[in-house]
């Protein structure tokens, strides 16, 4: 390229949404640039740890059995925690593929695997260039044109902004606010190692099966959770909090988090082993409520997690097959118009095709569920104190389970209009 | 125009490194990455290079993977990149490293002026450059803080142990330097773009017909633990305390 030569897409960001748009349009043939502020791909990332294959199978078919992945989740659990007790559901499925093809979702590393991805975009052409930070944005009459990095402007028919949640870029061209403090949580986590026979025994896995867990009652009343996935050697465990509810509460994430990880339910899962790596990033909380007003302007797309696109149930967090399908979703948006100004609303079109926000809008309602205070707290204790009366015997005549109950919700401060709204809720979110 | 050769070594980043229970070293998930100091190199023969008016080029040996250094290697200013590309670089002592790094140099043609830094970040050995000078028959000046260049006559200053010396040579010739001659800057989005443009040759093993097979072997490598003797002294007032102090010190033949 000579100085005077543009690109057909600058992309910001060599996560699974940029690393995507980059892999389609490399391979459409496009003049593609990448740009990562980290070292490597994926050096600044940071996951709970799941990634959900038809959204790679959606980018190459066969590319997640070559996929730097780790274990193909068959266990599925929520685990429901209060002071030294706990319940776990644990559902599991051998062959969980609800379609043709491989497992539906595997653990994953993000360092690993965003390199392994960021490869195979390199493989068809794409150029990625890593350790550089994009500044700004070049805007010459109301049309995003290009990228300023330090002394260097680059220009290109469009941008894709594709670096992360609180996206900086997205910022500078006035698509979203600073965002405030009530629409992310704040992530920690950190990655365990163990002996893989260890893991496998502690999980109750087959080789090369793999849990994930959702944990509620584990954030001292506050609006959260944990989870825990199991990797090949190691374990990912994590909380995410609502910032302003932990600064409220005045006590440090890092405490929370090891009375988390000493939590006599817990403990057992991951002792003896050794702290490899530790973390913290924001998580976008509102999904399909917390979307930019506009996804795009002239010149310029967001994709991932910059766009905001994650589903929090409550159950499950998807996120990068999200990024990966808006990533794709970009790509073809661009590919689909001869006239670069019609690329976005294209993109929008295309992510209606792959159900991207058809998706988003239909797990809309988990917000409200999720916000719901009681979740956090009451309710998971009223959940193992039931369960505790269920299995107690001591030689006296048991209560009858109906007053049992009632005297719990009484304990735990439910009123049934309470828990009858909450269910009504409940009941409207799904 | 003159020729001006930055010599620098990949070597494992040391934040990767980890040792294991059993004190045996686990490399398992590390990376690679130009010594420190050989960035303070290549960032020295880059400025040489706008003295001389000349074209400033790098020169690496080590094992296949090294190659993902060259990109890097230009992005700082080199024009262009030479690779010795041997597994044999692993066990290579300084005498073989200096005779292939030689080697290539006899191979470019003419050059000016080679640039080392005074020791790698992994072994800082400070064998290649005074090594070098052997091999090509070129005066070599070390511990260079900083140098001027005038003419074909380069004016070096020289950080000793308490003092600075002024050295002065005609070009060609090695000079060796120490971290704090220069600030190498992070390059920028478009050098490390047009990075991957530049030229990079290889050289095989068998195109330099040299023997890379070390005299010195490494025969095993293992983490130690520094032993302190955790002696705390608490008891009595601070005269005593300094006094016991003093005697525990003397014990030890420390003083």
């Amino acid at each position: 390229m000579s100085e005077t030569e543009k690109f057909d897409a600058i992309i910001i960001g060599a996560g699974p949404a940029g690393i995507a748009c980059a892999y389609t349009l490399a391979k459409a043939g496009k003049e593609v640039l990448v740009i990562e502020r980290a070292d490597n791909p994926g050096g600044k990332n940071l996951t709970g740890g799941r990634l959900y294959t038809y959204a790679l199978e959606m980018l190459e078919e066969g590319l997640s059995e070559e996929a730097a992945l780790e274990r193909k989740v068959t266990h599925e659990q929520i685990m429901i925690l209060s002071e030294g007790r706990g319940t776990t559901i644990d559902y599991f499925d051998s062959g969980f593929s609800p379609y043709e093809g491989p497992p539906q979702s595997y653990t994953v590393l993000r360092a690993r695997f965003d390199e392994w991805l960021a490869g195979k975009a390199e493989e068809v052409g794409a150029n990625i260039v890593c350790g550089i930070r994009v500044d700004d944005v070049i805007e010459e009459a109301g049309k995003i044109k290009g990228i300023i990095a330090g002394d260097d402007e680059i220009y290109s028919d469009i941008v894709i902004a594709a670096d992360g949640v609180n996206s900086f870029i997205a910022q500078r061209a006035g698509l979203i606010p600073d965002i405030p403090a009530s629409s992310v949580g704040v992530g920690v986590k950190e990655i365990i190692q163990l002996d893989t026979s260890v893991i496998e025994e502690r999980f109750h896995l087959q080789d090369g099966e793999g849990a994930a867990r959702m944990i509620l009652g584990c954030t001292e009343g506050l609006h959260g959770g944990g989870f825990l996935y199991t990797n090949i050697d190691t374990i990912s465990l994590g909380l995410v909090l609502m910032p302003e509810e932990v600064a409220a509460a005045g006590k440090p994430v890092a405490e929370l988090f090891q009375e988390f990880k000493n939590h006599p339910a817990i403990y057992p899962l991951i002792a003896g082993g050794s702290t490899v790596e530790y973390g913290a990033h924001l998580v976008s909380e509102d999904g399909y409520h917390g979307l930019p007003k506009k996804l795009y302007r002239e010149g310029l797309l967001l994709v991932g997690d910059a766009a905001g696109f994650v589903i929090n149930s409550g159950y499950s967090i998807r996120g990068i097959d999200l990024a990966i399908l808006s990533g794709i979703a970009a790509a073809n948006g661009i590919c689909a118009s001869s006239d670069i100004a019609k690329a976005g609303p294209q993109y929008i079109k295309e992510m209606e095709k792959l159900n991207l926000l058809p998706t988003l809008k239909a797990a809309s309602g988990y917000r409200d569920l999720l916000n719901i205070p009681r979740i956090y707290s009451n309710y998971p204790y009223l959940a193992n104190d039931f369960l505790g009366n269920l299995f107690t015997v001591n030689g006296e005549v048991a209560a009858p389970m109906k007053k049992s109950l009632k005297a719990l919700l009484k304990k735990h401060n439910i009123s049934f209009w309470q828990l009858f709204k909450d269910g009504l809720r409940g009941y409207r979110a799904l | 125009m003159a020729r001006i050769v930055a010599c620098y070594k990949w070597v494992i980043d040391e934040s990767d490194i980890k040792v294991n229970p059993d004190l045996s070293i686990n490399l398992q998930n590390s990376k690679g990455k130009i010594s420190d100091y050989d960035k303070n190199a290549i960032e020295a023969a880059v400025n040489a290079a706008e003295l001389l008016e000349g074209k400033p080029v790098g020169l690496t040996f080590g094992n296949s993977k090294c190659k993902a250094s060259l990109k890097d290697a230009l992005s700082r200013g080199l024009e262009e990149a030479y690779f010795i590309n041997s597994e044999k670089a692993d066990k290579a002592d300084g005498r073989v490293t200096a005779a292939a790094l030689a080697t290539a140099i006899q191979e470019m043609g003419e050059v000016d002026l080679v640039v080392c830094a005074e020791g790698a970040s992994d072994t800082y050995a400070r064998q290649t450059a005074p090594r070098l000078g052997a091999c090509l028959d070129l005066p070599v000046i070390s511990s260079v803080n900083s140098f001027t260049i005038e003419g074909k006559t380069l004016t070096a200053i020289r950080k000793l142990d308490d003092c600075l010396e002024t050295v002065k040579v005609e070009l060609p010739a090695i000079i060796a330097v120490l971290p704090e001659i220069n600030h190498p800057p992070i390059p920028g989005l478009k050098a490390v773009m047009n990075a991957g443009k530049k030229k990079m040759v290889e050289f095989a093993e068998a195109d330099l017909k040299v023997d890379l097979n070390p005299k010195n072997q490494v025969l095993d490598l293992q983490a130690y633990v520094m032993e302190r003797k955790n002696i705390v002294f608490a008891d009595g007032e601070l005269t005593e305390q300094v006094k016991n102090l003093v005697i525990a010190l003397k014990k030890e033949g420390v003083i």
